[in-house]
């Protein structure tokens, strides 16, 4: 697929610039759950003279974790971060977007580049103890099987398998022999699918028994018992009209 | 939006809402400073996904329609790759890098190629901010780091191998990118196999324009006819001046020795040979080449007889240079010294000289000598016919260029002057005579040759063609001169640019090549291909 998309250059033209904030993973869980219009919190900017002070406050609602498991309930995701503002020297960074129906916008460049640190204090450490211990327990349990693995069979009268097949068997019973030209048709109707075919599989799909089969594909195709397609059958070149033969 | 009055530093307060629903995602496009990127600049922008790590799964599927077999050939397939434990890794399209176009075909090319762990640890949010002043957040999708576009040529891995082995010689590095653009073109009526060596080749032409760098060389050194290589019959190691059965053209380059790399394999273990042998200058070239050749050898034998008086009387030539120049360096073995002092001399001459491309020789007696080295040169390098260990030359040589007896040079240097004069039938302009003359004077001046001419194969010196050059090369590019070429072997392109050394015939290698194709033309050469490249030859 090589559709290029003609990037919409409107927001570069406009020059919009765009924070990038690195925000930690709880966090950003916190945010995806943001209810209604999607506020999750306040954002100061304190401009002192010298230094530009900025912080984050977490809404109330969204400071309770629920992702952790059976502890969260005690664990509260700190309410109070600052914003550490960082150059964007290096690198030259843009935002673009993608939508589903595969449109590229470029929305603005990156002007200010910030980290979200979350205050430190006692829930915050709480809530990082929790952390480590759901990340250091091994992903690879050890577990003992009850009922070890035995080689040790008891003699049994029948298979259960064996039982099965023989009741479908009977059920099914004996293929019977269609019309003949009904047979045909359903040959070519399968060859016009796939050019090679196994002479089982031509049983399953036209359900004829085999001698009967293979009388009529004796008429109308041909057997290759070299080659590629080792046993195969296939239709004789005068009945068959592949595209991609005719054009070879 | 609030703001808070009544501290000492302003603060305002904005709300921040991250948007559900979105169905735009947020992807960063990262430049490097270095490349100066203004995305306000660009007027038009495409961007699409570079497919090109796609393995085309349907390629062997659909023979003929949905021929290719049946029942099941995908379950099959997959079991046997399953059970091989073939692994193949899911191609993702949200993965794959991007290729951003710029300013339609003209303007630059970006590959932005997907930066992992960017979501692993941390989110990144993107904040813009509302006409109505607060913040809206939007997680970041992926990070692609962009990189520019090469659109020039580049060298391939081997070649960029190549040239970092020469990079101490080379002076002229813009030659390099010129000198593969004219093997392309060549690349036409020749093969690959000659690419390294013709473009080695110019690229000599220029280097040894610098005048600097003493090589023990044969001019033809490396030139190799493609009909002819034989690969792992080259001896390395030694400066042996190498016979070629090519005739050398008048200008007397130094040529590096190029290893031939492209077309020839050498044997490792012919490395180790000459370790100890005390060589001139160790460079890359100068001590591994040797165009081996029993074939050059044998065709070069049967030009013997003459090649060989003329090469002899180069020989005295040079001899009689050595005396007059210091030669301290030279390492070769006797058998070879003929031509190595031809070779030292040369060099010697361009030291002195400090000839630049277009051959000055024209000087008088240094400059003569060495461009009717030069042409004598032609000396086959031998590198197989020879024995190889390369013995040295001891510094006495300079001094003391062993000497035969006067008779013999005589009727050496007559023999080769009357080969002069024959082949010098056409146009032969000025250069041919003064070039005669020369070779008849110098023997009288001094004494001769050490070594005799080793029978093993000067080939002919070539005749100056009927082009006059600035220089007193001896060798023209005539139509004359490539036919003589063409009726004795066929030959390719390239080995005819080789014959018509730019050194030696004065003219650009550009010229070279228009005025080639001219004579071509006229002559209408008939074609074979042999070792699948094309050869020209007449037969008269």
């Amino acid at each position: 697929m090589s559709e290029k998309s003609e990037v919409d250059l409107t927001g570069a033209k406009k020059n919009t610039g765009v924070w990038l904030v690195k925000v930690p993973k709880y966090l950003a869980q916190q945010w995806s759950k943001a209810s209604g219009k999607g506020e999750v919190g306040k954002l100061k900017i304190g401009k002192k003279p010298g230094k530009t002070d900025v912080s984050f406050t977490l809404n109330e609602d969204l400071t309770c974790l629920s992702a952790l498991g059976e502890k969260t309930e005690l664990v509260q995701a700190p309410q109070e971060h600052s914003m550490l503002m960082l150059s964007v020297g290096g690198q030259t960074l843009a935002v673009f977007t993608e939508t589903t129906a595969d449109e590229i916008s470029l929305e603005g460049m990156v002007v200010q580049r910030a980290e979200c640190r979350p205050a430190v204090n006692e829930s915050y450490v709480k809530l990082k103890k929790l952390q480590m211990e759901v990340s250091t327990k091994p992903k690879r349990l050890t577990e003992q099987i009850a009922r070890p693995v035995t080689n040790n069979f008891k003699p049994v009268s029948n298979h259960v398998a064996n039982v099965e097949y023989e009741k479908k068997k009977r059920t099914e019973g004996r293929m019977v022999r269609a019309d003949r030209q009904q047979v045909m048709d359903m040959l070519f109707s399968a060859f016009e699918k796939h050019q090679y075919y196994n002479i089982k599989h031509l049983v399953e799909v036209t359900k004829q028994p085999v001698t009967y089969l293979k009388e009529i594909l004796r008429e109308i195709g041909l057997y290759n018992a070299k080659g590629t397609h080792k046993s195969t059958w296939e239709l004789k070149p005068e009945y068959r009209h592949y595209h991609g033969e005719e054009a070879n | 939006m609030t703001s808070l009055g009544g501290s000492s530093s302003s603060s305002t307060e904005y709300t921040v809402r991250v948007p559900k629903n979105n169905s735009k995602k947020y992807s960063i496009m990262a430049f490097n400073s270095g490349d100066k990127v203004n995305c306000s600049t660009w007027t038009q922008a495409r961007m699409e996904r570079d497919m090109s790590n796609r393995r085309m799964y349907g390629g062997e599927e659909t023979e003929e329609g949905a021929a290719g077999s049946e029942f099941g050939k995908k379950q099959r397939e997959e079991a046997r790759r399953k059970k091989f434990g073939i692994v193949t890794r899911e191609f993702k399209v949200e993965d794959q890098p991007w290729i951003l176009k710029i300013n339609g075909k003209a303007g630059k090319r970006f590959k932005g190629q997907k930066k992992g762990g960017v979501t692993e640890n941390a989110s990144y949010y993107i904040f813009t901010q509302c006409p109505d002043g607060a913040f809206e957040a939007f997680p970041v999708n992926g990070w692609y780091n962009f990189v520019p576009q090469a659109k020039h040529r580049t060298l391939t891995a081997e070649e960029a191998e190549e040239e970092w082995g020469r990079r101490n010689k080379v002076v002229n590095h813009f030659s390099i990118m010129l000198q593969r653009r004219l093997r392309e073109q060549e690349r036409g009526p020749d093969d690959e196999d000659e690419e390294g060596e013709k473009g080695g080749k110019k690229k000599k032409k220029k280097k040894g324009a610098r005048g600097g760098d003493l090589r023990i060389h044969d001019l033809e050194d490396d030139l190799e006819l493609s009909s002819d290589e034989s690969d792992s019959s080259r001896e390395e190691g030694d400066n042996k001046p190498k016979k070629k059965e090519s005739v050398a053209k008048g200008k007397g380059k130094k040529k590096k020795k190029k290893r031939g790399s492209d077309s020839e394999a050498n044997e490792d273990s012919d490395d180790g040979d000459y370790e100890g042998l005390e060589v001139d200058y160790m460079s890359d070239e100068s001590s591994s080449e040797e165009e081996a050749g029993e074939e050059k050898a044998k065709s070069n034998k049967e030009d013997g007889p003459k090649g060989i008086d003329e090469a002899s009387d180069t020989e005295d030539e040079s001899e009689e240079e050595k005396q007059n120049e210091e030669e301290g360096k030279e390492e070769e073995e006797e058998e070879e010294g003929k031509k190595t002092p031809v070779q030292m001399e040369k060099k010697k001459k361009r030291d002195s000289s400090g000839e630049s491309d277009t051959s000055e020789d024209s000087d008088i007696d240094g400059e003569a000598a060495s461009a009717l080295f030069m042409k004598k040169r032609t000396p086959p390098k031998r590198g197989g016919g020879r024995g190889s260990g390369g013995s040295s030359r001891t510094g006495s040589r300079p001094g003391t260029p062993s000497i035969d007896s006067a008779s013999t040079s005589n009727t050496l240097r007559a023999a080769a002057s009357k080969l002069e004069q024959g082949k010098r039938q056409v146009l032969g302009g000025s250069s041919d005579s003064p070039a005669a003359k020369r070779l008849k004077m110098e023997p009288g001046s001094t004494a001769t040759t050490t070594q005799s001419p080793a029978p093993s194969g000067k080939s002919t010196p070539q005749p100056p063609s009927g082009k006059s050059t600035p220089s007193s090369s001896d060798v023209q590019l005539t139509e004359e001169a490539v036919r003589r070429y063409l009726i004795r072997k066929p030959m390719t392109t390239k080995d005819l640019l080789k014959k018509f050394q730019t050194k030696r015939t004065g003219l650009s290698s550009e010229q070279t090549v228009n005025v080639l194709a001219q004579i071509l033309k006229r002559l209408n050469p008939e074609r074979k291909n042999v070792n699948d490249k094309m050869h020209f030859y007449l037969t008269e």
